[in-house]
């Protein structure tokens, strides 16, 4: 349920996707770890599910996972169809899910994020890829789980901040985030 | 600090498996149902291409465009390519790092090592390249020594009368011409180079074809003689070879005027010659074992060197002549005792030495040479 659907929030997620298309863009194929990079569009589409959720968050990973794929060297549609399933159980709510508090949103991500990245080397390995397992677990998936799960911390201390309300002097105090969970249950 | 309005009384908070029901109603659900049935549909398709198609076409599109902003951001964290390893570096221990000393110092001594190869072979394939270019029957060998004695300009070869070589061969490095054997030994050579004062080589400025004798000096020069003042020589004509002398082959390279001196009154020009070779560091050179024939110089060759000459000494006599003739007037004019017309003739001996001397085609010097 969106509450709040002013112009400046859709702003925001443009600005935000713009940014992680950079990002991925620029940033991912010169920052490694092993064999593992930052996955940008798993970031965008988590952030999207977990502050919007809905059919739009579904539609949202669905074409981040699939620019991931044009941008890659993988087949299309892999990373598409995991993004597509992910944001559709993030955003099974449909209510800004940064509001619960930052560990929650960790969390949810994190084991969405992780499954998908095991779920796509899996599927690259079955491809041939590579032929070892281990080799996926330990130099593909966990690398790149851990580079995506740290870039992701700042998008979500920015966006639980933000769904609390707490850009100003008020800053750190749960009650302005509390008050606007009331505001919508009362407009159910 | 706000406080939080007051909960209505009687108005309980729904749970959020109830909200779930009622916002997603399926919608999502089957939205996202239909998205995944695109994907894998997609994903058939891609992996079924073999040699391209509509999918990897779109792919290859998406790439192309993003390149630009792929090779920025390569750029912007070009610097910080090298973090990475800081961490790495940081925390090697003792033996990690004087194993690096070590191997740093071998690769070193390894890399000065083929540097040193590199060269030898560039040096090999230049003349290997001249050997094309001039078609020459030589064999290649490497310098071992330089002179012995502080008189001479040679250098000593490592092959000698075993590998073919004879007293007489020309040896020339990529550059051109730099010598000719002088003593041979089963196992070494020596080359008395260019620039020594007992060389001479018949050559020739190559622009003009002026014929003449390439000379060491005692400075480490080379002096160019027996090039007449009426034929134009300017700083920077190449000279080569003549093959007049017939221990050269014709039009090898000798090197470049550098100074071109015409003193008043002179039959020849005098003319320095600074060499193409690189005298001081010889390394590889090619000893010349045979001339095909079309390096060796003709008969007719030699007759248009002779006619050349004649006709520069005749234009001498007449000169001199000349001058004789007004030195009898004056002899007239003057009162002369016995001692005088010794005197005289004694000049006059003198002058036709000096006529006698200008004379030394460059064919008869070839004499010196051979």
């Amino acid at each position: 349920m969106q509450v709040k659907d002013t112009n400046k929030s859709r702003r925001s997620h443009i600005a935000l996707a713009l940014g992680c298309f950079l990002l991925q863009v620029m940033l991912s194929p010169n920052v490694g770890m092993g064999y593992g990079r930052i996955n940008f569009a798993l970031i965008y589409a988590g952030v999207y599910a977990l502050a919007v959720g809905g059919r739009q968050a579904v539609i949202t990973g669905f074409l981040s996972g699939l620019l991931y794929d044009a941008l890659t060297v993988g087949p299309l549609g892999v990373m598409g169809c995991l993004l597509t399933v992910m944001s559709l159980a993030l955003g099974l709510e449909e209510r800004n899910r940064f509001s619960d508090g930052f560990v929650s949103a960790l969390s949810a991500f994190g084991v969405g994020s992780f499954v998908v990245l095991v779920l796509y080397h899996v599927a690259l390995s079955m491809l041939g890829d590579s032929s070892s397992l281990v080799d996926v677990l330990f130099m593909r998936v966990l690398p790149s789980f851990a580079l995506t799960f740290v870039c992701f911390l700042p998008f979500a201390y920015y966006q639980v901040r933000k769904s609390m309300g707490l850009r100003g002097k008020h800053a750190g105090s749960k009650s302005a985030g509390l008050r606007e969970n009331y505001y919508d249950i009362r407009n159910l | 600090m706000p406080t939080l309005p007051s909960m209505p009384s009687g108005h309980s908070r729904p749970s959020t498996s109830k909200l779930m029901r009622k916002e997603t109603g399926g919608g999502s659900g089957l939205l996202a149902m239909v998205l995944v049935i695109v994907s894998l549909v997609l994903f058939t398709f891609n992996v079924g291409e073999t040699n391209g198609g509509p999918l990897t076409a779109v792919s290859g599109v998406v790439q192309t465009i993003v390149a630009p902003l792929r090779l920025a951001g390569a750029g912007i964290l070009a610097p910080f390519a090298g973090m990475s390893n800081v961490m790495r570096n940081l925390t090697a221990d003792e033996k990690t790092l004087t194993e690096l000393i070590e191997e740093n110092e071998r690769l070193q001594a390894r890399n000065v090592e083929l540097e040193e190869a590199e060269v030898t072979a560039r040096q090999l394939q230049e003349l290997l390249d001249l050997r094309s270019t001039y078609n020459l029957q030589s064999s290649a060998a490497h310098v071992i020594a330089g002179a012995t004695d502080s008189w001479s300009a040679t250098v000593t070869l490592d092959k000698g009368t075993s590998s073919g070589f004879v007293v007489g061969m020309p040896v020339t490095d990529s550059s051109g011409a730099v010598g000719q054997i002088i003593a041979c030994s089963a196992t070494t050579s020596t080359v008395r180079l260019l620039t020594d004062e007992a060389s001479s080589v018949a050559a020739m400025i190559q622009s003009t074809r002026a014929q003449g004798m390439l000379e060491g000096t005692p400075d480490a020069a080379m002096r160019l003689s027996f090039i007449r003042t009426d034929q134009t020589v300017n700083v920077g004509d190449i000279v080569v070879t003549s093959g007049l002398g017939g221990v050269f082959p014709k039009g090898l390279p000798l090197g470049k005027v550098s100074v071109v001196d015409r003193s008043p009154g002179s039959t020849y020009y005098s003319i320095t010659v600074e060499p193409f070779a690189r005298i001081d560091n010889l390394e590889e050179v090619l000893v010349i074992t045979s001339l095909t024939e079309e390096q060796q110089v003709t008969a007719e060759d030699i007759e248009q060197s002779d006619a050349a000459d004649m006709e520069a000494a005749s234009g001498e006599v007449e000169k001199v002549e000349e001058s004789s003739k007004s030195n009898e007037v004056e002899e007239d004019t003057e009162t002369t005792d016995a001692d005088d017309e010794e005197g005289s003739s004694s000049k006059k001996d003198e002058e036709d030495e000096e006529i006698e001397g200008a004379y030394v085609s460059p064919y008869s010097a070839r004499r010196k040479e051979d």
